[in-house]
């Protein structure tokens, strides 16, 4: 779901990257008070990953092109929307940057689309579901599918705003290319959880926050 | 992916005039000429500006002493994708036209538009030539030197800090990648071999990229592990030299920004004087 630079005119680009600033200074806080020494290098293998699953890529006649995103991945196992912000960044500077697979002023869309739609997307339902059915494999696999298929119909929405896809023909190719594409991502995601969880537990940050002060009754 | 990548930095390790400008002036000039591009409206405009581009791009290109095939190839390596989406516009109307004219009527309703293959092509051109830049950038430029350079420019230490790290775990992830492939094949396994089950396929596979998951983590933190033995940490400032740009680099960086704004200005002008 990658936006390429031509789909998109320049003045919509820009507000795109003013929304999508707003969202990265907000993750780059995060970055500054929650990415400590053992974070570190789970970010970065987090983004490594993601990068290596998106590199899988279809086209979508109607729309820009299938992949999975790893969003609700990033959120769910470092515990903050915000990471996935983060982390999608990070991918998408050194897609767009490096391979050409994304854009430079349709960069903020893709950001705004996978990173914080997925993110929040993946995070919150996860949340909200796991607290619903109380298991990890059901709220990680539905957060990841709408985590992939949300974001693909907000890029075929911008798609239409930009005048270069009708609605309704980009709506449905992105919405049946990723409804079937989220299945794929649930099982990763809920593959990588859970690999996580067994082998390294102590990676998974399960969003409480330590107490910083204990008053003194 | 992950083989492109290996080809991208043996690229970036050659040495030419190119090679050796400092990464903020090849990173300002290419994302200039990116907006640039973009900013043309969708209109025939983009024939002569995208002409005078290549032009420019041609002539950095020709300095690097890559081959030009190497640009071929990563061109095409990127083409499937977006050519698809670009090509299926000849069937689209979009509201970049007022009138459409059918060229070729198809079965089901379906039309080819004289003004819709100019608008694919327009998009062709856009796409071809915003990804050359990226190509020559990439091509030309270390992925530390990037990373430094952007860091110059003002990428937060918090990104330039995950990204080299990031950055590493690519190679990690590849060098796995391909140590796993090698230890399956020696084992004679393929995965879309119909005679294995289904499920001993799937749990293998699942094995494969946990494993590699696993291992990239544990081999960087084995790094990041040293780094923090070091001395480094994630509230450790990352030291960078200060680097002004040489003259010639000046120079370059002022003359190729005039070229990016004037040029397709240049061509806008001249299109309302002549119609």
């Amino acid at each position: 779901m990658h936006i390429p630079d031509f789909a998109i005119p320049i003045y919509q680009g820009v507000i795109y990257w003013a929304i999508a600033l707003v969202f990265v200074f907000l993750a780059v806080r995060w970055a500054k008070n929650d990415m400590n020494e053992e974070k570190l290098p789970l970010v970065a293998v987090l983004a490594a990953a993601i990068f290596a699953i998106q590199s899988f890529n279809l086209p979508v006649s109607m729309g820009t092109s299938g992949h999975l995103v790893g969003g609700a991945l990033a959120a769910i196992v470092l515990g903050s929307p915000f990471a996935a912000v983060f982390i999608l960044t990070m991918v998408l500077i050194v897609q767009g940057v490096l391979f050409g697979d994304g854009g430079i002023t349709t960069m903020g869309a893709n950001i705004i689309n996978m990173g914080v739609i997925g993110g929040f997307v993946g995070f919150y339902s996860y949340k909200g579901i796991k607290a619903a059915t109380k298991s990890m494999p059901v709220s990680a696999f539905i957060a990841a599918w709408l985590a992939c298929l949300i974001p693909a119909l907000a890029c075929a929405v911008e798609m239409f705003i930009a005048g270069t896809f009708p609605l309704m023909e980009g709506l449905v190719a992105m919405g049946i290319y990723h409804a079937i594409i989220g299945v794929i991502e649930g099982v990763i995601t809920v593959a990588a959880i859970y690999l996580i969880m067994n082998v390294r537990p102590d990676l998974v940050d399960s969003g409480v926050k330590p107490l910083k002060k204990v008053s003194a009754v | 992916m992950i083989e492109e990548l290996f080809q991208i930095e043996r690229d970036a390790y050659r040495d030419s005039s190119v090679h050796r400008v400092d990464a903020r002036v090849k990173i300002i000039l290419c994302f200039a000429a990116i907006v640039a591009l973009v900013a043309v409206p969708y209109s025939t405009m983009i024939y002569t500006v995208g002409a005078i581009f290549f032009i420019f791009f041609l002539a950095f290109w020709l300095a690097t002493r890559l081959p030009f095939v190497a640009y071929l190839k990563r061109l095409a390596a990127i083409m499937p994708v977006w050519g698809i989406i670009i090509f299926f516009q000849i069937f689209l109307k979009n509201r970049y036209y007022s009138e459409y004219h059918s060229l070729v009527s198809l079965p089901f309703g379906i039309h080819i538009y004289t003004e819709s293959i100019e608008f694919a092509f327009i998009l062709c051109i856009k796409f071809m030539l915003t990804i050359s830049f990226i190509i020559l950038l990439s091509s030309t430029t270390k992925m530390q030197d990037l990373l430094d350079g952007a860091s110059r420019i003002g990428l937060p230490e918090e990104f330039a800090l995950a990204l080299g790290m990031m950055i590493r775990y690519l190679f990690v992830f590849g060098y796995m990648f391909r140590k796993i492939q090698e230890s399956l094949k020696t084992r004679c396994f393929n995965p879309f071999d119909s005679r294995l089950p289904y499920r001993y396929r799937l749990r293998q596979l699942g094995y494969t990229i946990g494993t590699m998951f696993i291992r990239s983590y544990e081999q960087g933190e084995r790094v990041y592990i040293s780094m923090l033995c070091r001395g480094h940490g994630t509230r450790s400032h990352l030291f960078l030299s200060k680097k002004p740009l040489r003259r010639g680099e000046w120079s370059l960086l002022i003359a190729g920004l005039v070229f990016i704004i004037v040029m397709p200005s240049c061509v806008w002008l001249m299109q309302f004087s002549l119609f």
